[in-house]
């Protein structure tokens, strides 16, 4: 009876997840396939007097990777990435390491009042910061600043993104910190060691591996890059409807109703980003050995 | 003697950078409050950095509460019930899931896992649009449902769950059950799901905050305005803004609005917080 | 054991649950009384006030309004519902959408239920929701652009209003010497409709059609003729360039850095929530022309109501389409609460018009110019089949040539081309 059940639960247990799975990921990602390889063609008649669903081949594709705008939107994202990943990683560390310190002020209130952006969701940042940016009501000099300028525009999302994203992963390398034995550290205080020395010697070695995942997962969070930039639009010239590949995707597949087009940007953009993720996640296990 | 001044100097240093660091989080909050205190002909008037004291956050509020028959509080409670349902349905899905592949040896578990791993690293934001057109052919889309159950599967919380399992439930304490008569789905609910209810919690609240702060999904899914959360919403409000002005005074009350009550149950919840399962879940 | 079927029977339920619900995702649900549920999908403020008036005299057929999204976002939103099969039954579209609408066969033929409802409208504004001899929607209102300007700051300049648009680059040279703070007028990269506004104003005509062929001409001449002119001024640094309705260009509107707003008939209603400080200090008059004399205008929105093709009871959502439109009771309140300029033709001599907006006391003769304006608005021969292409290609390409300094010719190039392959892509032919 006891070895029936035994073989039967974990099935029962792990069967909810799996149907999810195949009903909202493999499911969908057939589908998003099969629809990249057809296109809506209209039947005669001025106004195209109904369409139809034809089967096009690797049209979408071509399309899709001939379109500059969709290179453009990946340059800017890899612009955006390349000062939200550095920043997060390079602050989270370094406010991690402060609250690390022993007997720093305040290390309560700052802890929480730096993870707090946390839960204020990326729509409802943008919104705060946009207001912030923008001359008409900007309190840190967007009368004197362009926080819109062509170039200043990548800083300025970067910005909202970094905002929203240093508190969880300094507690992730801040509580990585706390796992370490004290004992490490107590021997290089009685020779006379400086907290810094300490820090960049001793700490930061051995927190590698959370630093790494924090990179893992800011290179992820600037490939879904959407929420910022989409919620900024209608406050400046700046951001155009195609600015990041995921809102090329959007504008695509629900404002120009071109879902094929838009789902084979998708099929092309999740192997492209699963292409990153692996050779990031084989970077992060290789330090983590 | 050297070090003790040296020491001194350096804390005095890393609190000042903390702040700073502190500082740079709150001012967007602390300007939206200041914001919200305007009223419409004043907001965009007045010197942006000082409150207005015409009681205008109480007339801010009472406008956006009247806006369409108060749809701002119908939003707040969308945003709240998608994030306790979902998140307390996720974690559940996630607890059973990471729990058998952590402590049973059963065909197919490594390949459900190493799936499973696979969606870690999948953007889910990609799979919204096909996700929508598939459940709208099943009739799912702009329904409460429709937003809700695509959040139930959430791969990180079944990573972290197996993690914790593996760490919090031992195997002797399971064959000790066992001697004793209990069921494997005894086992599970009473030892498995004990012994991990602090890390679950975690799961729990790392999943409330991802469902609360999403956006696309229910963009995508939902037309009808009562049942936005509030990202759509007051992204929709701020829409509205760019076809009739008179109501960014609304957004930012309700930026601020939506604002509050996320940071109060932070604050409440903030001791049940195990983050150390997120680094915990390297090793 | 019993544990397991019991956790079993919960995943059925939970399967059950689910499926139950989807049953009910349709947007019409027939009620056992016979009384028919319609949905409307509408941005105006205050239409909800309308739509009670309707509810109230018409037990039977009960309308619920909905806010989606505004303007062109409620296009995307109408064509992902429809392949959804879960559209409204009623909704409101611009003019210059309802082409790529009947395209998709989002919205429905409605010839058969408006016959006396299309003897209200004169042929112009009926040629916007009618084409190939079927109606489509029946006209809400037609906004001629107009020459809002601050009475006050021409005073204090000095200036006099500008009647065509040489002495409008004039008056804009004059302005910025005297006060530099001030600038004459908004370009804005933000809204396709106004620009398309002063297109068909300066000659263009962006698609036409012969049988079933379709010509494109964004690029044309007459197009580059008012791209460039625009140009010059933002060149000159004379014109502000935020996008129209943004947080930036409500400060200048409110605190009397923009002297003019080239608009449609609808904007006393909106001027009272961007400008409030304003009241009293606006006044109209025509367009300035290309050459002295000529009176021919564009027009800057401008919608219908339409019924959906997912409508299970288009008879009645016709009905309600009608007399939103044509029932001298709905267009008083759509002007009293929205201020619109009824299109059809009985609405344009209600009593209420003899009254100037409430945001313009100083101009009892408002609604008399913009009548005289209306005639003479031309349009496009016919709006393309794809315009949400051309209209976020206009947006983007002209935002970033206002950014970067680039020209607005190439960018009009840009638009043409891509309205172009994407016309053929989708399969029309194109000349």
């Amino acid at each position: 009876m006891a070895a029936r059940n035994r073989a039967k639960l974990p099935y029962l247990l792990v069967l909810p997840a799996v149907a999810l799975l195949a009903l909202f990921v493999v499911a969908p990602g057939v589908y998003a396939l099969v629809l990249s390889f057809q296109a809506r063609k209209v039947t005669g008649g001025l106004l195209g007097g109904g369409s139809k669903l034809v089967f096009v081949g690797l049209d979408n594709y071509g399309l899709a990777l001939a379109d500059p705008e969709l290179w453009s939107s990946i340059a800017r994202m890899v612009l955006v990435a390349l000062l939200f990943i550095p920043a997060t990683v390079g602050f989270a560390l370094l406010f991690a390491l402060l609250l690390d310190v022993p007997r720093v002020k305040l290390a309560r209130s700052s802890r929480l009042a730096i993870f707090l952006p946390y839960a204020v969701p990326g729509v409802i940042a943008s919104l705060m910061w946009g207001f912030m940016y923008l001359p008409a009501t900007s309190p840190i000099g967007g009368d004197h600043i362009d926080f819109f300028g062509a170039s200043t525009v990548f800083f300025s999302v970067a910005n909202v993104a970094v905002w929203g994203s240093v508190g969880f992963n300094m507690i992730v390398i801040f509580t990585a910190l706390r796992a370490l034995p004290s004992e490490l550290y107590e021997a290089a205080r009685i020779d006379g060691c400086s907290e810094l020395r300490m820090a960049l010697r001793i700490k930061v070695p051995l927190v590698l591996p959370a630093i790494a995942m924090c990179t893992l997962f800011t290179a992820l969070a600037s490939l879904q890059l959407f929420n910022e930039p989409n919620t900024l639009r209608p406050l400046s010239n700046a951001v155009s409807s195609t600015w990041v590949p995921l809102m090329k995707i959007y504008e695509d597949a629900f404002v120009n109703s071109d879902v094929n087009k838009a789902a084979a940007t998708s099929v092309l953009f999740v192997i492209a980003a699963l292409a990153v993720s692996f050779v990031a996640s084989r970077t992060v296990s290789r330090v983590n050995r | 003697m050297t070090v003790p001044t040296t020491s001194g100097r350096i804390r005095l240093l890393p609190t000042a950078a903390l702040i700073l660091g502190a500082i740079y989080c709150i001012v967007p909050t602390l300007w939206i409050l200041i914001a919200s205190t305007k009223s419409k002909t004043d907001l965009f008037s007045t010197a942006t950095y000082l409150p207005s004291f015409s009681a205008g956050i109480w007339h801010n509020i009472v406008d956006l509460s009247t806006y369409q028959n108060g749809i701002f509080w119908h939003w707040m409670l969308n945003s709240f019930g998608y994030a306790l349902i979902g998140g307390v349905a996720a974690s559940l899905v996630s607890a059973a899931c990471g729990y058998a592949i952590a402590l049973y040896e059963f065909r197919g578990r490594k390949v459900v896992f190493n799936v499973i791993l696979a969606c870690v690293l999948l953007p889910q934001i990609v799979l919204a649009i096909p996700q929508y057109l598939l459940l709208s052919n099943v009739g799912l889309t702009d329904s409460y449902l429709g937003v809700l159950l695509p959040q139930l599967f959430n791969p990180y919380g079944i990573y972290l769950c197996r993690i914790y399992a593996a760490s919090s439930v031992p195997q002797s304490l399971l064959e000790a059950g066992r001697i004793d008569g209990a069921s494997e789905w005894k086992l599970f609910h009473s030892v498995g799901l004990r012994l991990m209810g602090p890390g679950l919690i975690t799961v729990f609240l790392l999943q409330f905050i991802a469902i609360w702060n999403n956006f696309l999904l229910p963009f995508v899914m939902v037309n009808s305005d009562d049942k936005f959360p509030l990202t759509v919403g007051l992204y929709s409000l701020l829409r509205h803004g760019a076809a009739e002005a008179s109501l960014y005074s609304l957004v930012i009350t309700g930026t601020l609005l939506s604002v509050l009550p996320v940071i109060a149950l932070f604050l409440s919840l903030q001791r049940y917080w195990r983050l150390d399962l997120v680094t915990g879940a390297l090793k | 054991m019993r544990s397991q079927w019991r956790l079993a029977g919960a995943l059925v339920a939970g399967a059950l649950l689910v499926t139950g619900c989807g049953g009910g995702g349709g947007s019409d649900q027939p009620a056992a009384d016979g009384k028919v549920n319609l949905t409307f999908w509408d941005w105006d403020p205050n239409m909800d006030k309308v739509v009670a008036i309707w509810n109230q005299a018409h037990p039977d057929i009960h309308v619920t309004l909905s806010n989606p999204a505004g303007g062109d976002q409620l296009v995307s939103k109408m064509i992902t519902a429809h392949e959804a099969g879960n559209g409204p039954d009623i909704a409101k579209v611009e003019y210059q959408s309802l082409p790529a609408l009947v395209a998709k066969g989002v919205v429905a033929d409605i010839t058969q239920y408006t016959g006396d409802a299309a003897k209200d409208f004169d042929d112009t504004t009926l040629k916007a929701t009618k084409f190939e001899g079927k109606v489509y929607g029946v006209p809400q209102d037609v906004a001629p652009l107009m020459l809002f300007y601050r009475t006050d700051i021409f005073d204090q300049n000095g200036l006099k209003v500008p009647t065509t648009w040489d002495e409008f680059k004039q008056t804009a040279a004059d302005l910025h010497a005297k006060a530099p703070q001030v600038a004459m007028t908004n370009f804005d990269a933000a809204d396709p409709g106004w620009i398309t506004g002063l297109m068909q104003q300066g000659g263009a005509d962006w698609w036409s059609a012969s049988g079933t062929t379709w010509k494109v001409a964004i690029n044309s001449a007459q197009s580059k003729k008012v791209a460039d002119y625009w140009q010059g001024l933002v060149t000159a640094g004379t014109v502000a360039k935020n996008p129209s309705f943004s947080p930036q260009w409500n400060k200048q509107m409110n605190e009397g850095q923009i002297a003019t707003w080239i608009s449609g008939a609808w904007a006393p209603a909106q001027l009272g929530g961007i400008a409030p400080n304003t009241k009293g200090k606006w006044a109209v008059a025509p367009l300035p022309a290309w050459t002295a004399g000529d009176k021919t205008t564009g027009i800057w929105g401008g919608s219908a109501t339409t019924v959906t093709a997912d409508s299970k009871h288009a008879a009645q959502a016709a009905q309600f389409a009608a007399w939103l439109n044509t029932d001298d009771k709905a267009v008083t309140a759509q002007i009293q609460n929205i201020n619109v300029y009824p299109a059809a033709t009985s609405g344009r001599s209600l009593p209420i018009l003899s009254q100037p907006p409430a945001f313009f006391p100083n101009q009892a003769n408002y609604y008399d110019l913009v009548k005289q304006a209306a005639p003479s608005s031309r349009s496009f021969s016919i709006w393309g089949p794809n315009v949400t292409v051309t209209f976020s290609g206009y947006t983007d390409k002209f935002g970033a040539a206002l950014q970067n300094n680039t020209s607005f010719s190439t960018a009009l190039d840009d638009i043409q081309n891509a309205t172009v392959a994407d016309m053929k892509k989708l399969g029309f032919t194109v000349s």
